[in-house]
């Protein structure tokens, strides 16, 4: 018994530490990143890329359910960004209410026939529209019944887009105007080291078997904000503000602690486990190839960053993943605590899914990186962190009540705990205020970073709980109510809280 | 005097070309974006002689904005000025209407002449 | 604290020296007990009693960070909100509107009034940074004569001393900031100073040194295409586009020379999109011969490109390659044919149209056809009546004027 007690604190306090340890490396090489990329902002000019013949084209691809109140100016903005070569498509998802005749009659659309090529399966695409005004003549309209999915509409998307990358969105996402520009960046820096093939045809399939050796980047993202105390008109964003109420504003200390020190780390070890569904920007062949979106996956943004990763992987594809670290894309945060623990229940369940679909890859060696790394973090730092919290509370409340915790060191190790998280979320403030002084006063800076003293009392166990949540219900198989446009799993919740004993 | 409304996004060219055009003979009105623009149009129930603009903006791009423009009774003539030297959005530019077009970095003369030009 | 003679002041004084004492004891008693326990304490709470002194600090110095960045970042918003205007009114003034301009006195005989300049706070070197960059960004808006006088000043007002300081500081960012002003305005470097750098450790600053060269060196400046052995990524190709592009007075060489002989096939499939601009029709042959190239991608680029200059005479020979090569090769083909439209392959086209299994090539085949006038000049055409459902549609898609792709 003794023994037993030993082993499993060992365990315990090597698992918090390797998390504590981990967050402590992504925040160095997530300062390194943001250190590069304001040296190289210094001095590279975007512009460039506008007036370019060899500019990349680019589909932006946006599903709409029953959006009719903002949907012109929400398309009116995703037309203005600057680029040349690039189409917006817009799909229209079965809507129930007037989004589809709203668009036609602002956009002067037509019913047009469309060489529409099936590569991934999706419900019935039923018709296509472009304008008669050749000044937006980069839409596309698609109507498609409902597939009760964003991956199902955006799956259409991927198939009607005629660019090799595309960027996918929510319509109801305000992006920042200079989006594709600086996203597509990474493809290009990389992208002539890409995995081209040379050497002999194969005489058996007539296929060059032999490739360089290079890395292809497959898809980038960027990072992602709460809009709901932006000022925002007609889809552009005025004035950036973090919100007022305290449940987004938490969200928004999360998002910046997620993106700016979590995945623009894991991008500095090329190691990104997941792209957002908010705003990302994927190369189409291999997306193609991977099988697109899976539409009944609760965390399809996830599930597809593994399913590509992994077919570079099985075709002896070298590939990279990078994420910058500016923020180009404000979006809507749950405001209450209703939709919010939806959101969070579905992240759960989504998680729990890939963790199960993908258990093939997780500690084969096959799959380098991918296999040894990423996913094993994800399976134990994610998956497994809200399950071991809430065992470790539970023992942690077993012993206090068999009198057998040691006040003094206990106390030591929560105040460490709870200091150290404090210090990694403002640390994440600190490198997102260097990349860009976001909001207009210190006093909303100090007002975001404050709120990382709450955190741990209030918002983590919520975020805990409605994990749990979302697990059960993968386990049981329960279906849920809610189908159709829920917002799409970002990041997965961090710095759990490790209870040592 | 002649009334000429530029849209244009950057802050430097309307006082560039408010230099190159003499103020004794063309009145210059400036606005930064596409929906100050549409508004100014609008309000001045499209009372300008002639018009030059950019083409990427916030709120509505250029094309948008001569559609508007050439799709009125009395077209009001167009100069586009971009640094998208993109052939494809210059063409683009010229279907929908555009009656000429000139690429950033502007050469003042040409500028003068070809507004000349259009308002003869 | 004896010169107090108010008895309640020195009574209160004596209780708060008191409370002082206790206090100071207490601190010592609770410094007594920490080091007790953490010399007493087993290891792993020992690294978290060091860790809690690591976390307060670094979380004091991220405040302190966040502080100080936004109040600089306030600071200079702030100064350069009041010089900005300045400068552009006396660029303005100054500058555009120089009588002599109206005169067609060459740019380089014009003596500018630096006097109003001298009023701005120029013993600064943000102030002078700033006005660098106006100055640069006055250029991107206007060429010509303006633009000469732009650089008169900036040279008049010894501002490039500060981007060849610039240009020697031993941080690889300065270094191409430097080469990025001196090219944008037009400057001359000596090929000594910039040869250096484009054998540069960092790939940026190679990178950098290579387009200034182009745009600035006197001597053979395409010199790089013959040695560059590192691959030209797409990003270094936009801006060597650029510059090449946009340098007058630059003898554009015949770019078929690197097509045949560079063995770096970034620098042969960028020599191909110069040939299409330029409109190179001597380079056809030499692309013909790279037809023969292993490398799919490049043969690819090269059957875009022949299609791009319109080349008449390569058309049989495309058609001749077309069945063995990987669909990307074909589908470049299929266009091709639609962009030279010389109609002479319309019967190949038909053929891939109706009987292609891949949906692309299909698609593109159509595609070249309406480009060929085909469908135009035979609407009645029993073919067009019989095809399948699919491929109506295909058809119907690319005859369509609303849709580009």
């Amino acid at each position: 018994m003794y023994s037993l007690k030993i082993l499993l604190s060992t365990l315990i306090f090597i698992y918090g530490a390797f998390i504590l340890l981990m967050y402590g490396i992504l925040a160095v090489l997530s300062y390194r990143s943001i250190q590069l990329f304001r040296k190289h902002n210094s001095f590279t000019d975007f512009n460039q890329l506008l007036e370019s013949p060899l500019a990349p084209g680019i589909s932006v691809i946006a599903p709409a359910f029953n959006e009719g109140l903002t949907i012109i100016s929400n398309v009116r903005s995703l037309l203005t960004l600057n680029y040349t070569r690039f189409e917006v498509i817009i799909i229209n998802d079965g809507s129930t209410d007037d989004t589809l005749n709203k668009l036609i009659k602002a956009f002067e659309l037509i019913e047009i026939e469309f060489a529409y090529h099936e590569r991934i399966k999706t419900q019935p695409v039923r018709r296509f529209f472009k304008s008669i005004n050749i000044a937006y003549e980069k839409l596309l309209v698609i109507d498609k019944i409902n597939g009760k999915s964003k991956a199902d509409a955006s799956n259409a998307g991927i198939n009607a887009a005629s660019f090799n990358y595309f960027l996918c969105t929510d319509v109801d996402s305000v992006l920042e105007k200079d989006t594709l520009l600086r996203m597509v960046k990474p493809f290009m820096t990389e992208e002539l080291r890409q995995t081209k093939e040379v050497g002999e045809p194969c005489p058996e399939c007539g296929h060059v078997h032999v490739t360089e050796d290079s890395k292809r980047v497959i898809a980038t993202g960027a990072t992602l904000r709460i809009a709901n105390s932006c000022e925002v008109e007609e889809g552009e964003i005025l004035r950036v503000r973090p919100p007022m109420n305290p449940l987004p504003r938490f969200q928004e200390m999360e998002y910046v602690r997620s993106y700016v020190l979590g995945k623009v780390g894991w991008s500095m070890m090329n190691s990104v486990p997941n792209v957002s569904g908010g705003l990302g920007l994927f190369d189409k062949e291999i997306a193609i190839k991977a099988g697109g979106y899976d539409s009944k996956s609760f965390a399809e943004d996830m599930d597809i960053v593994t399913r590509m990763s992994a077919y570079m992987m099985d075709n002896h594809q070298q590939y990279a993943i990078r994420y910058i670290p500016t923020t180009q894309c404000w979006t809507e945060g749950p405001p209450n605590m209703t939709i919010f623990g939806r959101q969070r229940t579905r992240w759960g369940r989504g998680l729990s899914e890939i963790m199960n679909m993908h258990s093939q890859l997780i500690f084969n060696p096959r799959y380098k990186k991918l296999g040894m790394l990423v996913l094993p973090y994800n399976l134990f730092f994610e998956f497994l962190a809200p399950i071991i919290e809430f065992v470790g509370l539970i023992i942690y409340l077993y012993l206090i009540f068999t009198h057998q915790v040691y006040w003094l060191y206990a106390t030591i190790l929560l105040i460490f705990a709870y200091l150290y998280s404090v210090m990694i979320t403002t640390l994440a403030i600190c490198w997102d205020q260097l990349t860009y002084r976001y909001y207009r006063s210190w006093r909303e800076v100090m007002g975001l970073a404050l709120m990382a003293y709450l955190e741990p009392f209030i918002y983590h166990p919520l975020i805990m709980f409605f994990a749990l949540r979302g697990y059960w219900f993968f386990l049981t198989g329960k279906k849920t109510p809610w189908g159709n446009m829920q917002r799409q799993g970002f990041g997965q919740p961090t710095a759990p809280f490790p209870k040592l004993k | 005097m002649k009334k000429i409304l530029l849209i244009e996004d950057d802050e430097i060219m309307p006082k560039i070309v408010a230099r190159i055009l003499p103020s004794t003979e063309y009145r210059l009105e400036h606005a930064s974006n596409g929906k100050e623009a549409l508004q100014l149009l609008e309000e001045t129930s499209y009372a300008y002689d002639l018009i030059i603009t950019d083409i990427m903006m916030p709120y509505a791009n250029g094309f948008e904005i001569l559609s508007k423009i050439k799709h009125r009774d009395r077209p009001i003539p167009v100069i586009i000025i971009s640094n998208a030297g993109n052939e494809d959005m210059i063409m683009e530019g010229f279907k929908l209407g555009a009656d000429d077009f000139l690429k950033k970095p502007i050469l003042p003369a040409e500028l003068l002449i070809r507004v000349k030009k259009l308002l003869m | 604290m004896s010169q107090i003679d108010n008895p309640t002041l020195s009574a209160s004084v004596e209780t708060v020296s008191s409370y002082l004492e206790t206090a100071f004891t207490s601190v010592k008693a609770a410094t007594r007990f920490l080091e007790n326990t953490f010399l007493n304490a087993p290891i792993t709470i020992q690294i978290a009693m060091v860790f809690i002194i690591i976390a307060i600090v670094t979380t004091a110095l991220a405040y302190i960070s966040i502080l100080r960045n936004r109040y600089r970042g306030y600071r200079t918003d702030k100064k350069l909100a009041r010089l900005c205007p300045r400068i552009d009114n006396l660029l303005i003034d100054e500058v555009l509107s120089h009588p002599s301009l109206q005169q067609h006195v060459p740019p380089d005989e014009i003596q500018l009034n630096i006097a109003p300049f001298e009023q701005l706070p120029l013993h600064r070197r943000w102030a002078r940074q700033a006005l660098t960059g106006r100055i640069i960004h006055f250029r991107r808006n206007v060429r010509g004569n303006i633009g000469l006088l732009l650089r008169n000043l900036y040279m008049q007002l010894d501002l490039d001393n500060d981007t060849l300081k610039k240009l020697k500081s031993r941080h690889w960012e300065k270094k191409v900031q430097a080469l990025t002003e001196l090219t944008s305005l037009d400057m001359f470097i000596s090929d000594v100073t910039i040869l250096p750098m484009t054998n540069d450790r960092n790939r940026e600053l190679r990178a950098a040194a290579r387009h200034a060269y182009i745009k600035l060196s006197k001597n053979e400046p395409f010199k790089f295409f013959d040695i560059a052995k590192e691959p030209l990524l797409m990003w270094d190709q936009v801006e060597l586009f650029r510059t090449i592009t946009s340098t007058e007075n630059i003898a554009i060489p015949n770019f078929a020379r690197w097509i045949i002989y560079s063995g770096n096939k970034s620098v042969i499939s960028f020599c191909l999109k110069l040939v299409v601009y330029y409109n190179q029709h001597n380079a056809v042959p030499a692309i013909l011969r790279l037809l023969e190239t292993k490398d799919h991608y490049l043969r690819a680029d090269a059957i875009n490109c022949l299609g791009k200059l319109r080349a008449r005479i390569a058309e049989d020979k495309l058609v001749a390659l077309y069945s063995h090569q990987p669909i990307p090769c074909q589908i470049e083909i299929l266009k091709a044919l639609g962009r030279i439209g010389s109609g002479e392959h319309v019967e190949f086209l038909k053929t891939e149209f109706l009987h292609a299994t891949d949906f692309d090539l299909r698609k593109h085949a159509a595609k070249s056809l309406v480009r060929n006038q085909w469908v135009s000049d035979h609407p009645g055409d029993e073919l067009l009546s019989s095809v399948s459902q699919e491929n109506l549609r295909i058809l119907r898609h690319c005859m369509n004027p609303l849709i580009k792709y």
